[in-house]
């Protein structure tokens, strides 16, 4: 401490002691916040088309297209160390083989506390096919949506809004004519 | 300690000048401060950063905004480099003070 150097040693030392404790109060503090939003999903439409899977032109496969509803107010989610969240609607089914597969049609980030606030009529943005090529005796699917809260500081946090009341069925494979 | 006061009165010139300067850069570079003096830093050091951390803490929680949290926390270290790390005169008040020579002769 007699000299400027040992002082500046000193100081940063403790100095980023004190930062430590004060990021990780911060990242402690965001489990303080312990909210539950409701979101209505409601699967307006299915529909079961054929088509070639992309890669081989010979190979058939079934593609699923989706239209839903989503309304859901997300804002209590956004507190002071929220940095932005990640939304995303998921059709979860078990298929044939029994095994369980969630698929993620849709997904949007919100980086506004003023954007929280979701109303939409949409369709799935992402290919929804299985991994069999068909839908069909496929068991009903589940259409969740769900979240993840990215801090400025701290762990990811997962969470799901809202899920339909019932599962929706597969349709038959409708013929392009 | 060489003063300001030295460097203009005395009006020194050329290589002279010169010497004088680079030993006041010196002790500035060095900020040398007695014992006492050191005592004191460690407590403003102590003092100061573990209070900021808690008050930026609270005050940001309070306001729900990291921008203030850090903001405090950022300014109040500045201010504390700024009081703490140059040898202000504060921290020279207590010299150490050297006994005087023992005459060999009557040893």
């Amino acid at each position: 401490m007699h000299t400027i150097y040992a002082r500046i040693n000193n100081l940063s030392a403790l100095l980023s002691s004190c930062l430590m404790v004060l990021l990780g109060a911060v990242a402690v503090s965001s489990l303080l916040f312990t909210v539950n939003p409701t979101a209505e999903v409601v699967v307006a439409s299915v529909q079961v088309v054929p088509g070639n899977a992309r890669r081989y032109a010979k190979k058939h496969q079934e593609f699923a297209f989706v239209n839903f509803n989503v309304t859901a107010d997300l804002t209590p989610l956004f507190n002071w160390n929220t940095k932005q969240l990640f939304m995303y609607v998921s059709a979860e089914y078990t298929n044939k083989q029994g095994v369980a597969n969630e698929v993620v049609i849709w997904d949007r980030i919100v980086r506004r506390k003023e954007d929280a606030h979701i109303a939409i009529a949409g369709r799935n943005k992402y290919i929804f096919r299985e991994m069999s090529t068909s839908f069909r005796n496929v068991p009903p699917a589940n259409y969740t949506l769900k979240y993840n809260i990215m801090p400025y500081v701290g762990l990811l946090t997962y969470g799901e809004a809202g899920r339909t009341l019932e599962p929706v069925a597969f349709p038959e494979q409708h013929q392009l004519s | 300690m060489i003063t300001w006061y030295y460097i203009i009165t005395a009006r020194p010139r050329g290589a002279e000048r010169i010497l004088i300067m680079n030993e006041y850069l010196q002790q500035l570079l060095d900020g040398k401060i007695d014992f006492e003096g050191q005592k004191l830093v460690e407590q403003i050091v102590k003092i100061t950063l573990i209070s900021s951390t808690i008050f930026s803490f609270l005050l940001g929680f309070a306001l729900q905004s990291l921008q203030v949290t850090f903001g405090i926390f950022a300014l109040s270290v500045i201010v504390l480099c700024l009081v703490v790390l140059p040898h202000w005169p504060v921290y020279n008040r207590h010299p150490v003070q050297w006994l005087p020579v023992k005459d060999k002769k009557t040893t």
